[in-house]
This record gives structure tokens, C-alpha cells and sequence, in this order.
């Protein structure tokens, strides 16, 4: 079967865009070819959940093939800096430029996620942030890579890619696991498969909270990253079955939609402004004189 | 006192994030508190903190020891104000969670009622 790839930026009908991408990769037959003819340009959530139904597809015994043909420039050159076509078979490799490159990751690989995050992210001078507040943010993700892999429980592993924007003057990255999804778990814990998904999110994201049976309390850990993203007027989005987490300076909602995917996505967008960020814990303490 | 002196980076490196890391030095400390011997946590150069490693390495004594045995045994030193964040956090919820694991599922039924009804 032929899958159509459209045009995919990040705002909210994209995301549904790619969802219904993943229903069609559920149900297609095992031999897929991706068609890119109608697509004029992908985006860094794209580019990562791509990467990871293509995997999925594998995981289950098919196959993806990628006609070239049907890829236009802008396309081709957007998946040749990402890496993304290095790593499924198209030729041309560019330098990132400004793309923070396509990852995945089936086990939390700490040194090789954090110098991701580190320097591939947050390390190339497109952000104003002192070194504890960059490894502060660092630690912060590395939860939701964790996270993923110990709650996700999928096998094929995490998908990550990101992107700066310079016009937009913005930083983007997106983190998508195609496991069982928070509010499973979250309604296995309970034994309650009626509690709505947009709650099991929200309790999710509340510190000290855990599903894990022999666990240790914790919660999402993103408190840091939440903070940040107040102050940095960026925002922070999460898509699990029909539920939609999206955290801004003004707003913090958890809402259902009419989209679903089973997995977990986490969108991160930064704003890189003029400002120099810093932890509160740097600012000189109490009066000087 | 004799106090044993373990270098966290020896184990994590600058990163001391993972749960495998957390892990290998639970196993190491776990037996030195067990025959009530103090143990210094030096964490010079180590960066970068998470959960999962602070879980696995110091949420999981509290299990096994009592906060007064904990404080006087182990010991922090060279940890930044970012690393002691994390820290606490983790064992505000280990304490939380230890307390009786029915009773947490209990007062988080409570807590996702309660959100459910509010919205």
C-alpha cells in the first residue's frame, strides 16, 4: 500500500495529521511505500514520528520503502540535515545546520541522551542559558526518555528530533515513544479503566505520583522544565490516547480530543530570545550592603 | 567514627541520572549502612541530575532505615543546589510511598477523583 505523506507542520491538526498516519500503519497491509508528493515540507515532529512507524511497521514484520521520486527538494534536505535519510536509506547526507538530529533510543543511554540534550539541543548558542540552568533543563528531559522506556514498555525504543527556527526565533523538540500510553498505565494502576485520559495526565504530571508496583514515588519530574517554560513564554505540549497536555506562561490545560495514538509525544518549543536565563539558586541572595 | 568516602562520579560519571547508576550505588552503600557505619556521598563533578538515579540510590533506603538512622549515617557533600533539589524531592516521595504502598494508591484514588470531579 502507498501512504500519502502531507505537508506537516506542529500545530494541533498536524499532530492529528500524523495520528491518523499511525492508525493507517496499524491497519495497512505489511509492505508500505512512503509517497512524499504531496508533502512541501516536515517538521521535527514529523520527522520523528516517522522514524518511529517506520520502525513500529518493522517491529511487526513488514516493510517501509521510501520512494525517492516523489521526495522535493526542501523535503529531501530537510531529511538529509536531520540524518533521517542517512539512517533509512536516502543518499544525501548535509551538515545539521539547524536541525538538532534524528535519534532513537531503546535504552536509556545516559551519557549518549544527555550530550544529545546538552550540546545538540541546548549547546549551540541559540539560547541564552547559564550551564546549571542548561544542565537543570537536561536532567528534566532525561526523565521523559526515562520515563518513557520504563513506562512505554514498547520495544522499539524512543524517537527524538528537533529543530531551530530562525525566523521564528524558536527551539523545538520532539520526544515520541509508541508504547501503551500514560493513561493505561495510569488506569491499570487504579484499576479503573473509566477514568477519563485528560485526568490520568494531569495526575501524571502532579510530583510524587508513580504507577510503578514495587515503585518509588515519583512523578513526571517536570517541574523544572515547566518553571522554564513560564518564564521563557515557550510551551510544552504532550499527546497520549485521546488526551492533550499543553503548558504555556499563561495557560496549563488537559484536555481530550478527538484524535487518538496510543503511544506518548512530547512537543517542547523554546523561545530564543535576547533574555539570559538562569536558576533562581544563582541570583545573588539577600541585599548587598 | 570511621566514615566511608565514596566519589559518586566514579560511578556516574558527570550524570548522575540513570537508574542503573542509582542502583550499583545502593549496592554499594546499602551493606556499609546495614553494619551501621557512616558513609560520605561526595558528588564532585557530577552535573547533571534526575530522579531515576536518586530513586534507585538513596529512595530505596528508605525502605530499610529510619530517617533518624539515615541522617546520622549518610552524608552529602560538594552537591549543588540543583542536585539537592532533586534529592529532596525524592525522598519527600519515598517517604510518601514507603509509608504503605496501599495507602498511596489509596490517597492518589482520592487525588484523581478529585481532579476528575473538579473538571
Amino acid at each position: 500500500v502507498i501512504v500519502r505523506i502531507p505537508t506537516i507542520n506542529d500545530d494541533l491538526a498536524d499532530f492529528y495529521l500524523l495520528f491518523d498516519m499511525w492508525a493507517q500503519f496499524n491497519h495497512e497491509d505489511s509492505e508500505v511505500e512512503l509517497d512524499f508528493s504531496r508533502c512541501g515540507f516536515l517538521r521535527q515532529n514529523a520527522v520523528a514520528f516517522l522514524g518511529g512507524l517506520i520502525r513500529l511497521k518493522e517491529s511487526r514484520g513488514g516493510n517501509v520503502t521510501i520512494n525517492p521520486a516523489t521526495i522535493n527538494g526542501t523535503v529531501a534536505q530537510n531529511l538529509a540535515k536531520s540524518g533521517f535519510g542517512a539512517v533509512f536509506g536516502l543518499r544525501n547526507v548535509l551538515n545539521p545546520g539547524h536541525s538538532i538530529p534524528f535519534r532513537e533510543d531503546k535504552i536509556a543511554d545516559s551519557i549518549g541522551i544527555s550530550n544529545y540534550l546538552k550540546e545538540g539541543w541546548l549547546g549551540r548558542g541559540w539560547l541564552h542559558i547559564t550551564e546549571p540552568l542548561k544542565n537543570a533543563i537536561v536532567g528534566t528531559v532525561w526523565e521523559v526518555y526515562a520515563n518513557a522506556i520504563e513506562h512505554g514498555a514498547s520495544n522499539i525504543g524512543i524517537f527524538s528530533c528537533g529543530q531551530h527556527y530562525p525566523r521564528m526565533k524558536s527551539l523545538k523538540l520532539t520526544i515520541v515513544d509508541f508504547g501503551v500510553g500514560v493513561p493505561a498505565n495510569v488506569r491499570r494502576f487504579f484499576g479503573d479503566q473509566a477514568l477519563p485520559a485528560e485526568r490520568t495526565l494531569e495526575w501524571a504530571f502532579r510530583a510524587g505520583t508513580t504507577t510503578k508496583p514495587s515503585g518509588i514515588g515519583r512523578g513526571l519530574g517536570l517541574d523544572i522544565l515547566k518553571q522554564f517554560i513560564r518564564v521563557n513564554k515557550g510551551q510544552l505540549e504532550v499527546f497520549s490516547h485521546n488526551a492533550y497536555a499543553f503548558i504555556s506562561s499563561t495557560k496549563e490545560s488537559y484536555v481530550s480530543h478527538k484524535a487518538f495514538f496510543e503511544g506518548t509525544l512530547v512537543n517542547i518549543s523554546l523561545e530564543c530570545d535576547e533574555n539570559h536565563y538562569c536558576l533562581a539558586s544563582e541570583l545573588p541572595q539577600g541585599p548587598l550592603f | 567514627m570511621v566514615m566511608e568516602i565514596v566519589m559518586v562520579n566514579k560511578i556516574s560519571g558527570e550524570n548522575a541520572v540513570s537508574q542503573e547508576d542509582g542502583q550499583k550505588l545502593f549496592d554499594l552503600i546499602r551493606p556499609v549502612l546495614g553494619s551501621d557505619q557512616a558513609v560520605e556521598l561526595d558528588f564532585t563533578g557530577v552535573k547533571i541530575f534526575a530522579s531515576p538515579f536518586f530513586n534507585a540510590a538513596v529512595g530505596q533506603l528508605v525502605k530499610d532505615f529510619k530517617p533518624d538512622s539515615l541522617n546520622r549515617l549518610l552524608k552529602v557533600q560538594n552537591l549543588s543546589p540543583l542536585g539537592q533539589d532533586v534529592l529532596k524531592r525524592v525522598i519527600e516521595n519515598a517517604k510518601l510511598y514507603f509509608s504503605s504502598s496501599e495507602n498511596y494508591r489509596t490517597t492518589q484514588a482520592e487525588v484523581i477523583a478529585k481532579l476528575t470531579h473538579e473538571n
